[in-house]
């Protein structure tokens, strides 16, 4: 009988299977993988550049739906903020201040999300699809989808590449560190302060938390500004990484945060859902990808792995919560 | 543990009752839901130390009266006076902050969270910058339901694999530990097995016992009559009765309450 329980405190983490899941894939793909380039460092600081970009919006999304909403338009939002960094370079205006002006788009974006899903109190997956596709619109007419490359204004060697896109030592991606750091504020915020406790509430129950005199349009407001900053944070990323504002930045990414969420334990219904789990989630999901190109599989075909994955993890989380009540 | 608490709220609660023995009145409410009349001049009264049930059929106006109470409605027409004073009670803050607490059917309770979280939705215990006190929630939530009288064995359980009266039991604590002086109970035993609502009850006696009015809305007359001293009938939000338990009888209120008509 103690053995049942811990065995089912355990598995509540939802957490504990994406974990192992995450390991035996780790195991896999090395040990599949021709000359075992898995684990080799190219690969792995490869995967560290890349994951964040996932990641940090998939934090951002996870601990939207925690609360009980979704954001679809974090696909627009991400070229909006590259797009906005890049017109501003040519103008010409100083860096840090484009920064401010850069991250400022994904607070007034997020805001504008909060304000409609609070106020008009109708489901945030049919209001966000249109602000997706509202800002996105704007994005692709504004540019006439031309790349921009930033070379023409940006030398090599700024200290704002340096703070989002360099290395330490040379070798290691500040991004990685960026996700790190941002999952461990964020975790501390949802896990460990009040209003985590509030998010999580609102998400369970938002009948509840109102009635104890919690705000919850104010929790979701802030939840969306949230993401709308990280989504700002992650557009300048990229585009400093990729050295270029792209119309078809965040194409997709929508969804792909919302499976890595899901993945990673967060339930689509609110309530449920731990920063760890995301990161792992979008870990896992990362590292699929990355592995199945590795393993020589056709490259178009990722989504039929990562499709199945996800249905996997949302069956099986299911069949875990049934398990541990019990 | 029970104890010190009783012997506090005697000696403070001498000093500022009121010299007619009523914790609440509320006086000539009015309720209208558009052109739907909802409550029409009813008078209630809620004494010190007494649980009071307020009953009726369906659609009698009793939700409602105490959703005023509450602070989720606020009435059309009347006055509420809490220990002597008038009172505005326009949100449930409002009412939280005179010491009115509600535990509503749905319980207000988030079925995925653990019971600490729960107990102090909303007023959580914090240290530093909005840090949670995990360990003094969880001391305090779990010494709140021992006092109740409650015993639970997975303390680390979310409220979802507790048992109805378990649920309710939470649910109770909670209002126990912010020192409540009126707890309204919106249908505290509906779909609780005969066990359930029995352990509901003990609970609601032991609220009374730490001298804290209770009203409790119910449709089961029989659960109604083993704790209630008094009740009042509502129906089609106006009152039939006010009556005594001694003066009354199970036949009495369910006559009362299907024909709809005022007493005598």
């Amino acid at each position: 009988m103690a053995e049942k329980k811990l065995v089912s405190r355990l598995l509540a983490y939802k957490v504990s299977f994406t974990l192992i899941v995450f390991v035996a894939l780790l195991a896999i793909f090395q040990i599949f993988t021709p000359n075992h380039t898995f684990f080799q460092r190219a690969n792995l600081f490869s995967l560290a550049r890349l994951a964040p970009d996932l990641g940090i919006v998939a934090l951002g999304v996870g601990i939207l739906m925690i609360c009980g909403e979704f954001d679809l338009s974090v696909a627009s939002t991400i070229p909006m903020s590259s797009f906005v960094f890049v017109k501003l370079l040519g103008m010409g205006v100083p860096l840090w201040i484009n920064l401010i002006l850069t991250l400022c788009v994904g607070v007034v974006i997020g805001l504008i999300n909060g304000l409609l899903v609070t106020r008009t109190r109708l489901p945030s997956f049919i209001l966000t699809l249109g602000t997706m596709l509202f800002w996105r619109g704007l994005v692709y007419a504004a540019s006439r989808m031309m790349p921009i490359g930033i070379r023409s204004w940006l030398d090599f060697g700024s200290w704002l590449e340096n703070m989002f896109v360099g290395s330490i030592g040379g070798i290691f991606p500040v991004q990685a560190l960026w996700f790190v750091g941002i999952a461990i504020l964020l975790g501390i915020m949802l896990h460990r302060t009040r209003f985590g406790n509030w998010i999580f509430v609102t998400g369970d129950n938002e009948t509840a938390a109102r009635a104890m005199g919690i705000n919850t349009d104010t929790v979701k407001i802030i939840c969306y500004v949230i993401v709308g900053v990280l989504c700002s944070v992650m557009g300048l990323m990229q585009c400093l990484r990729i050295e270029s504002f792209a119309a078809n930045q965040g194409v997709g990414f929508e969804l792909k945060a919302i499976a890595s969420a899901v993945v990673g334990g967060t339930a689509l219904m609110g309530g449920i859902g731990s920063v760890l789990g995301i990161v792992l989630g979008t870990l896992t999901i990362q590292i699929i990808e990355n592995g199945v190109i590795l393993l020589g599989f056709p490259a178009f075909g990722i989504g039929t792995f990562i499709g199945a994955v996800v249905i996997l993890f949302a069956v099986l989380n299911r069949q875990i919560s049934r398990f541990s009540t019990r | 543990m029970a104890d010190r608490r009783s012997a506090a709220a005697e000696a403070a609660g001498e000093h500022r009752r009121t010299g007619d023995g009523n914790l609440v009145r509320m006086v000539g409410i009015d309720k209208y839901f558009g052109r739907v009349c909802a409550l029409r001049g009813v008078d209630l009264e809620v004494k010190y130390d007494e649980i009071l049930g307020l009953v009726g059929d369906n659609g009698a106006g009793k939700s409602t009266l105490i959703k005023i109470l509450s602070g989720f409605y606020t009435a059309d027409r009347g006055e509420i006076y809490f220990e002597g004073k008038k009172a505005r009670i326009g949100t449930p803050s409002d009412a939280k902050a005179l010491g009115i607490e509600t535990v509503y059917q749905e319980q207000a309770l988030a079925p995925h969270v653990s019971i600490p979280r729960n107990v102090f939705m909303g007023r959580e215990l914090t240290k530093a910058f909005g840090i949670l006190d995990h360990k003094r929630m969880h001391e305090e939530s779990m010494r709140t339901i021992e006092n109740l009288g409650l015993r639970i064995k997975d303390t680390g359980a979310i409220v979802e694999a507790l048992s109805g009266g378990q649920r309710q039991g939470v649910a109770i604590a909670r209002v126990l530990y912010f020192k409540a002086k009126l707890v309204i109970l919106d249908e505290p035993t509906i779909a609780l097995s005969v066990k359930e609502s029995q352990q509901v009850m003990d609970f609601i006696q032991q609220l009374k016992s730490e001298g804290i009015s209770v009203v409790f809305i119910t449709h089961n007359l029989f659960h109604a009559f083993q704790i209630a001293e008094r009740f009042v009938v509502l129906s089609r939000g106006e009152v039939l009765t006010d009556v005594r338990r001694e003066d009354s009888s199970l036949e009495h209120l369910s006559k009362l309450i299907i024909s709809g008509e005022h007493d005598e």
